[in-house]
């Protein structure tokens, strides 16, 4: 069962996500902010991380930057209201970005994408 | 010493009173010198052949005084001869005068360079005028540094002259007349007419030894004679004019070399005197300033058209800045209100969609779930749009087919045109050039535009087409069923703003925004008598984009 973190400063959107991508199979751990999520992260191993990018005072690009920095085999999506991310060069660092919708198809199809494609660079010893 | 007796003079200078008829000299209108002898005798028995004879009879007497008669009269002859002609001297300097009066006054008051030209050069050609043959001008070209023709007046044949010469003199026009007569019907057929000698009468500024060029420079007029054998004139320039003797009339005001006439007797090759080119010399000064005057006018006016046009390319800025600044604002504030619209938007929708998956097919609830599903998602792509409009786009352009990208949007939105029993008629252009453009955003827009027209309508007609406007390719979007107001009209185009005909002004103000970032005009003409029409005017050149 592949881990999932998923981090959003929306009680109800982690509620939702966790929800939506345990009835997918996934464990889902959640996390609130930064520091919550870099502690999880420390303390825990996960095959993929869902990030939103603006969390109350804080932005989720700076968390995918630290996880390419120290966690460079886990892949991140990009989850946000915004488009403007393509603004910032360090969203490009992400694997994948959705726009937040109430319909998770297009994420979930994204989470399996992304799995899928780290599993077979695994299997190829990249 | 024998004088004759009273009797026997053949003159009637001896009688105080004559009849009608008894001196062959008065004539009708003369008839109080009748009554008057001394009058008689100074104006007409002077030169009287038969008083001559009486004074010669005189002289025969030997009588002492008949050689002091003689002497006298003979003087007074001459005198009366020296102030005639004196007085015709007079006559012709008062006519000059008048002439230079009614011309001077014509080229003070005028600013138009056409009507000063005519006005010059028909007062050099017409017989009320100098009377010359033919004149031509040619106005200094500063930027290229030469004289060139300009404008030309006469006849080219004596058939044509005897023609026009006729048409004058019957219809009676003083010069000012003749002048508005010659600008109105005859300006650019003179042009024509004169083309090929015009456009050959080319002199270059620089060079000193052309006859042209040092009349201009000395500012002195040139009464050109043997003009096929002289060495300061290139023969080809006499071939050009066909006559041999010409005049050159320099035109300068203050410093500036405004440019030359040449005048001539092509056709009768009457002579040209000294007197001619004085006389028409004192005419030039006015000429050439009111020349200088009216192209400068014409050259600030050229100027004031500019600021016209710069002050409104200035408005018009302006007022794309005041709703680019408005579009801005409300971007900024779309951007802030997004995320937190959005998030419990998703999780209304996320939760419903949850719930509507677990909820069994029969149960009476399922309905109201999905309805907040739907209105979740509606709502959610209305945000999208409000995203895309707050968003920076950066249109990527290439040269694509006009016809194709209408055929594209026409296609993206048949099934809707179709649901809502509409018809789109598409004439497409034939051999459009291709334009430069971003295809998707550009399609879109006119999926935008196509898709608020027929909303909330039903049973309607579209017709766009693709025609060419010049350098540009124009798609015209016509809608035959709505009628807007000028608000209505302002509204579409103001995002936020409702209008009861054709909704939210959002998709209408992104689209405009969309094409404003390629420079691509569009244009929205709603006339009182109903209909609309979408004007979008695509550039078909990489330089035309902003």
């Amino acid at each position: 069962m592949s881990r999932l973190l998923v981090v959003d400063d929306e009680a109800n959107i982690r509620l939702l996500y966790s929800e939506e991508l345990h009835d997918e199979g996934y464990a889902v751990e959640t996390a609130a902010t930064i520091a919550e999520a870099v502690e999880k992260l420390e303390q825990q191993s996960f095959d993929l991380a869902v990030l939103d990018i603006k969390l109350k005072n804080e932005s989720g690009i700076e968390l995918l930057q630290k996880i390419v920095k120290e966690r460079h085999d886990m892949p991140v999506i990009l989850c946000s209201a915004f488009s403007c991310y393509k603004d910032d060069f360090s969203a490009w660092l992400a694997d994948s970005y959705v726009v937040k919708s109430g319909d998770l198809t297009e994420l979930k199809e994204e989470i399996k994408r992304v799995l899928t494609k780290k599993a077979q660079r695994r299997a190829a010893g990249l | 010493m024998e004088i004759a007796a009273r009797s026997e003079w053949e003159c009637c200078w001896d009688r105080d009173t004559i009849v009608m008829g008894e001196c062959p000299n008065i004539n009708p209108g003369d008839e109080d010198l009748l009554t008057s002898r001394s009058r008689r005798l100074l104006e007409k028995c002077v030169d009287c052949e038969k008083f001559k004879r009486d004074l010669a009879r005189f002289r025969e007497s030997g009588h002492p005084l008949s050689t002091v008669f003689s002497v006298l009269h003979n003087d007074y002859r001459r005198q009366k001869g020296q102030i005639q002609a004196l007085a015709g001297f007079l006559d012709t300097k008062s006519l000059e005068m008048r002439f230079m009066h009614e011309l001077g006054s014509v080229l003070q008051s005028s600013v138009d360079l056409d009507e000063v030209l005519s006005v010059a050069l028909t007062a050099i050609t017409a017989g009320k005028g100098f009377g010359m043959n033919r004149a031509f001008l040619l106005l200094a070209d500063k930027d290229r540094h030469i004289l060139k023709g300009h404008l030309a007046i006469g006849p080219r044949t004596a058939e044509e002259a005897g023609r026009t010469w006729h048409e004058v003199d019957s219809g009676d026009l003083d010069l000012q007349g003749l002048a508005q007569n010659f600008r109105a019907t005859k300006l650019s057929s003179e042009r024509d007419k004169f083309h090929d000698i015009l456009d050959r009468l080319v002199v270059p500024l620089n060079d000193d030894q052309h006859l042209i060029v040092r009349a201009l420079e000395e500012r002195q007029p040139l009464l050109v004679t043997d003009a096929f054998h002289r060495s300061d004139l290139d023969i080809e320039f006499a071939r050009l004019l066909g006559v041999d003797t010409f005049l050159v009339l320099p035109l300068v005001s203050r410093h500036r070399r405004v440019g030359v006439i040449i005048a001539d007797n092509f056709i009768t090759h009457r002579t040209i005197t000294e007197q001619d080119m004085h006389s028409i010399e004192t005419f030039t000064f006015p000429v050439a300033f009111a020349i200088e005057r009216a192209s400068l006018y014409e050259r600030v006016q050229e100027e004031v058209e500019k600021l016209k046009q710069a002050n409104l390319r200035l408005q018009d800025q302006q007022e794309q800045l005041v709703r680019m600044e408005k579009m801005a604002l409300v971007g900024r504030i779309t951007s802030s209100i997004a995320h937190s619209i959005r998030n419990p938007l998703m999780v209304i929708g996320g939760f419903a969609r949850s719930i509507l998956k677990s909820t069994p097919d029969n149960d009476p609830k399922r309905g109201f779930i999905g309805s907040i599903v739907t209105e979740a998602q509606q709502l959610e792509q209305v945000l999208g749009e409000i995203l895309t409009y707050s968003d920076a786009l950066f249109p990527t352009c290439d040269f694509w087919n006009p016809n194709q990208l209408v055929e594209t949007s026409l296609r993206d939105i048949q099934e809707r045109v179709v649901s809502q029993d509409y018809t789109c008629h598409f004439h497409a252009g034939e051999f459009l050039p291709t334009v430069y453009i971003d295809f998707k955003q550009t399609s879109y827009c006119i999926r935008n535009i196509l898709l608020s027209t027929i909303d909330g309508l039903q049973n309607g007609v579209i017709d766009i087409s693709t025609v060419r406007s010049g350098d540009q390719v124009q798609v015209r979007i016509v809608d035959h069923n709505r009628r807007l107001s000028e608000e209505e009209l302002e509204a579409l185009l103001t995002p936020f703003t409702e209008t009861c005909e054709m909704g939210s002004g959002l998709n209408m103000a992104l689209s405009r925004s969309m094409l404003e970032k390629q420079n691509i005009p569009l244009l929205v003409v709603a006339p009182p008598e109903g209909g609309v029409t979408f004007t979008i005017t695509l550039p078909t050149r990489k330089e035309d984009m902003p």
